[in-house]
């Protein structure tokens, strides 16, 4: 006799989304423990969010380069705190992965959330930040591979492109 | 000791089938690992019990888990 799955899933007021990405070539890669979908960690009311994910990727994928929550957002009756966390190639080993396509940022109005917000919207948003962070953050800047900079200044609008470059002449 | 067969399923995708008591402890281990759960076998048990075909549903994850 055979009684059929439930569901097991996190349920905590606060939780993680984590986006494991890894440059592959000229492409920023998406994967994870579970492939490329949201990896998604429960958060306890004394947990530090950072500390968290930090953990769990070291122990469950390996030492990531760079732990950055770029947005947060409510969804599955939580507050979702998104990371993207940027892994060397040789910790993929074997996690299926997807390239990343860009997306349009979901836009909020000027008091008020989106109403809906995709995925890609979320990773869309992850990069820009990374983006920013490699040209503003010393840190980043120094820590991300030098591979990701020209990758990631796709994801800066144009106009503040050349002011980046300017900065790290 | 109960050998029907259960499964259960994780919203990432990772799944689990076996004994009851294999499957409470593959699941626990798996909120703990992947996803920083601390759950309990009560609570694994009653999540396992809440989609059942009757049979069992009636004791309490505590009760069960008391053997």
């Amino acid at each position: 006799m055979t009684r059929s799955p439930v569901g097991w899933d996190v349920d905590s007021p606060v939780q993680a989304e984590v986006f494991v990405v890894w440059l592959d070539g000229d492409r920023i890669q998406l994967t994870g423990p579970d492939g490329p979908q949201s990896w998604i960690l429960q958060l306890g009311p004394s947990e530090h969010p950072v500390e968290v994910v930090d953990r769990i990727v070291r122990d469950v994928v390996g030492p990531p380069i760079l732990v950055h929550s770029t947005s947060w957002r409510r969804d599955r009756d939580a507050v979702i705190l998104s990371f993207v966390v940027v892994i060397g190639p040789e910790l993929v080993d074997g996690m299926a992965s997807v390239p990343i396509d860009r997306a349009e940022l979901a836009r909020s109005q000027p008091t008020v959330a989106p109403a809906d917000i995709a995925v890609g919207s979320v990773v869309e948003h992850g990069l820009r930040h990374l983006a920013w962070l490699v040209q503003d953050d010393p840190v980043v800047a120094a820590e991300l591979p030098s591979g990701w900079r020209p990758v990631l200044a796709g994801y800066i609008p144009e106009p503040f492109r050349s002011l980046g470059q300017e900065a790290h002449r | 000791m109960n050998d029907q067969t259960v499964t259960n399923r994780c919203a990432c995708g990772w799944e689990i089938s076996g004994t009851e008591d294999d499957v409470v402890d593959a699941t626990i281990d798996h909120g703990r690992r992947i996803h920083n759960m601390g759950a309990t076998r009560a609570q694994v048990l009653a999540s396992l019990r809440g989609n059942g075909d009757g049979e069992g549903d009636a004791r309490s994850a505590a009760e069960a888990e008391a053997g």
